[in-house]
């Protein structure tokens, strides 16, 4: 699928090389790792990107750190401990901004609903984020996130809408192509679309004969149904998956660069995830979230086994995160 | 994989084979190729290493912030959960078989061992990759996953009933049927020097490396990798890292002599229930600087550490040096080791049995 010359996007491949060096003295250049398990059962060879070892334990880190420099580089007339941030969201975004925020000396509030999971809030507070407790409703967490803004003057930071954080995600390519030789493919689970958007801009760029595919829960398929119906279709109601960090729908900035530059939608069953979540631990003794199961699952689905394999050979599959509650596994 | 009717019966004149309940001295493989039971040298590891190379993984040096900061030092985790076999076994056994292979000269025979654990696992997949059948004698009530687990690396399971010397005479059996020869889990010149390798590997991956601590059970490991780092560099402090309740290579290290328990220790850590044997005793005590032990608690605390900051599946025997390294007793002996390498020896556990193996 081409852009058409004159569209134009939230971000261009310019704001990606250009996040590179800025978060590269904060974030992990995660390893690449492989399984010949994985590659008999799925016919390919198969490279993991474990973003599920980044800091704090998801990609959102790469986002979050380019987001903060960013507020700290238009601030020059303040110094970092005077600047702050602030996000509404109870998973790996919230971590992120907070960890993003404490490395470069600045404040985050983290808007979070009362009815958060404890050992969330425990994980944002040890990141050094400050939490602002909401009512567990949409409307609260951004009528709170605008007060906390007025308030402190803090800079928002979007998980997935925002140019900066896209922008962010998008670095992992760059690494993918100094760790993996020839990519014929790449598959990211999405949830709002930040990853999927960054990576297709710069692969579109950068390895433009590698196509890219979507990975989502069909149970929180508003990806899929936008992509065929070629309109935005956020999800009606939220979703009931596993995956919690995908229960968001692709946005309005995210969007428009998913439609034009993503080969396929590949959706996934509950069952088909628990399953790889798990051959990924038993397997690779790589400790992966649901979300991240997603894309194993859909590189392991027929719909992907019926691609032809001489051009689908070398698959990259994004891992992009770790945070799980052991105290509450999927197959317990 | 290769038939059993494709080997002729290697004599077992030339294998002297003597079976010692749990100290089993593998003398059989001691007395070819290396001209007897010889000591093990950094040559020998970087022949090993020469072996397996394509074959074992170079495995990745993974860090931490957080328990760089709960550690008050520099922690470089050397990942051996993600070896093939899924534990630093494979080294060994790779390495062990593959010079049998070469003395063989025609037809290498089968081989065989009585193991529930790793060694099961990584022989078993050393064996098919290497073209050769391997026996494993597991007692019955070993986890039917780790029988599976056998059986799709192509090992043949030869199942006993629980007691030691029932492993021991069906795997003695089975090397008269088979001609197949006894590759032991650590006591064996050949697969100390394969788990030696990993020691290589970190010296090329650390730079500045100054203090490495491994667990120990049966010590074919701390041989290996102590042996290496005082011949290439002295100045490394090595450690090895033991369960309290399976305490027998730090009594010997205090002793100055082999001092195994005389029963099976109960820990999590199940794969360091095994005596540290009489092959690895003489490396250790000459190699290596302390054994500290570590409470059932501090492996449950480790383990969690691990699972939750580093993402990483770690069984229980594999997190030691974690415990070690935050344990008050390191921390007052090493005030000064700034990069600590701490192996993470595996990754083989049954993930239904977690709940009980986490401090949550």
């Amino acid at each position: 699928m081409m852009a058409s010359a004159g569209k134009s996007y939230c971000i261009s491949f310019q704001h990606i090389r250009a996040a590179l060096p800025t978060i590269t003295p904060f974030v992990t250049k995660t390893p690449v790792m492989t399984s010949s398990h994985l590659n008999q059962l799925a016919n390919r060879n198969l490279f993991f990107k474990c973003e599920n070892l980044q800091k704090t334990g998801s990609f959102k880190f790469r986002g979050a750190c380019n987001a903060v420099s960013k507020v700290v580089a238009s601030n020059q007339n303040q110094t970092a401990n005077e600047l702050s941030v602030v996000t509404h969201s109870s998973g790996n975004h919230a971590q992120a901004v907070s960890l993003a925020a404490k490395v470069q000396g600045v404040t985050a509030h983290i808007v979070m609903p009362t009815n958060s999971p404890a050992v969330k809030k425990e994980a944002v507070r040890s990141y050094g984020g400050q939490i602002v407790e909401c009512e567990p409703t949409e409307q609260s967490r951004v009528d709170t996130a605008d007060q906390v803004a007025k308030k402190t003057g803090a800079t928002m930071v979007h998980p997935n809408q925002s140019p900066d954080v896209i922008a962010g995600q998008a670095t992992m390519v760059f690494e993918i192509l100094d760790q993996v030789e020839k990519v014929d493919a790449i598959v990211v689970p999405v949830g709002g679309g930040g990853m999927l958007a960054g990576i297709s801009i710069a692969a579109k760029e950068l390895c433009p004969h590698a196509k890219v595919y979507a990975a989502e829960p069909k149970n929180a398929d508003d990806c899929a149904v936008s992509f065929t119906r070629k309109e935005l279709t956020p999800l009606p109601a939220p979703p009931i998956t596993i995956c919690d960090a995908l229960k968001t729908s692709i946005g309005p900035n995210t969007w428009p660069i998913i439609r034009d530059h993503v080969e396929d939608v590949i959706t996934v069953t509950e069952e088909q995830i628990k399953a790889a979540m798990r051959l990924v631990w038993e397997r690779m003794k790589l400790i992966i979230e649901p979300s991240s199961a997603v894309g194993v699952a859909a590189v392991l689905s027929d719909k992907f086994q019926s691609l032809p394999a001489a051009s689908h050979q070398n698959v990259v599959v994004i891992l992009c995160g770790g945070n799980v509650d052991l105290d509450n596994l999927p197959w317990m | 994989m290769s038939s059993l009717a494709a080997f002729s019966r290697v004599s077992t004149r030339r294998f002297k084979i003597n079976f010692h309940l749990l100290g089993v001295r593998a003398c059989g493989l001691a007395t070819m190729g290396d001209g007897g039971a010889g000591k093990v040298t950094v040559q020998d590891v970087e022949k090993a290493a020469g072996r397996l190379a394509g074959h074992a993984r170079e495995t990745p040096v993974l860090t931490c912030g957080t328990l760089d900061a709960l550690a008050g030092r520099k922690l470089f985790f050397k990942s051996e959960n993600l070896q093939k076999s899924g534990s630093f076994k494979f080294r060994g056994a790779f390495n062990a078989i593959s010079r049998l292979i070469t003395s063989a000269n025609q037809n290498p025979p089968p081989v065989v061992t009585h193991s529930s654990g790793n060694h099961a696992c990584a022989l078993a997949l050393a064996a098919h990759q290497l073209g050769v059948t391997a026996h494993v004698v597991m007692p019955s009530t070993a986890p039917q996953c780790k029988k599976e687990t056998v059986r799709g690396y192509g090992g043949n399971v030869i199942e006993c009933v629980p007691t030691e010397q029932a492993r021991v005479e069906t795997m003695e059996r089975i090397a008269q049927q088979e001609g197949a020869v006894y590759i032991s889990s650590s006591q064996h010149p050949d697969v100390i020097s394969g788990q030696g390798t990993m020691a290589l590997e970190l010296l090329r991956q650390v730079p500045d490396l100054d203090t490495v601590i491994t667990p120990v059970g049966g010590g074919g490991m701390l041989a290996g990798v102590s042996l290496v780092m005082k011949a290439l560099n002295p100045h490394i402090r090595v450690y090895g890292a033991e369960p309290e309740l399976a305490n027998d290579a730090a009594t010997s290290l205090a002793q100055g002599k082999r001092c195994p328990l005389s029963y099976y220790p109960e820990t999590i850590a199940d794969g360091l229930r095994i005596n540290m044997g009489p092959v690895a005793w003489p490396y250790i005590q000459e190699h290596v600087d302390d054994i500290i032990c570590v409470t059932e608690d501090e492996i449950k605390n480790a383990m969690t550490l691990i699972w939750q900051r580093m993402k990483l599946v770690v069984e229980p025997s594999g997190v030691l040096g974690l415990a070690a390294v935050l344990s008050d007793s390191f921390k007052a002996r090493e005030q000064e080791a700034k990069n600590v390498a701490i192996i993470l020896s595996g990754g083989n556990l049954d993930l239904l049995k977690l709940p009980e193996l986490l401090s949550l």
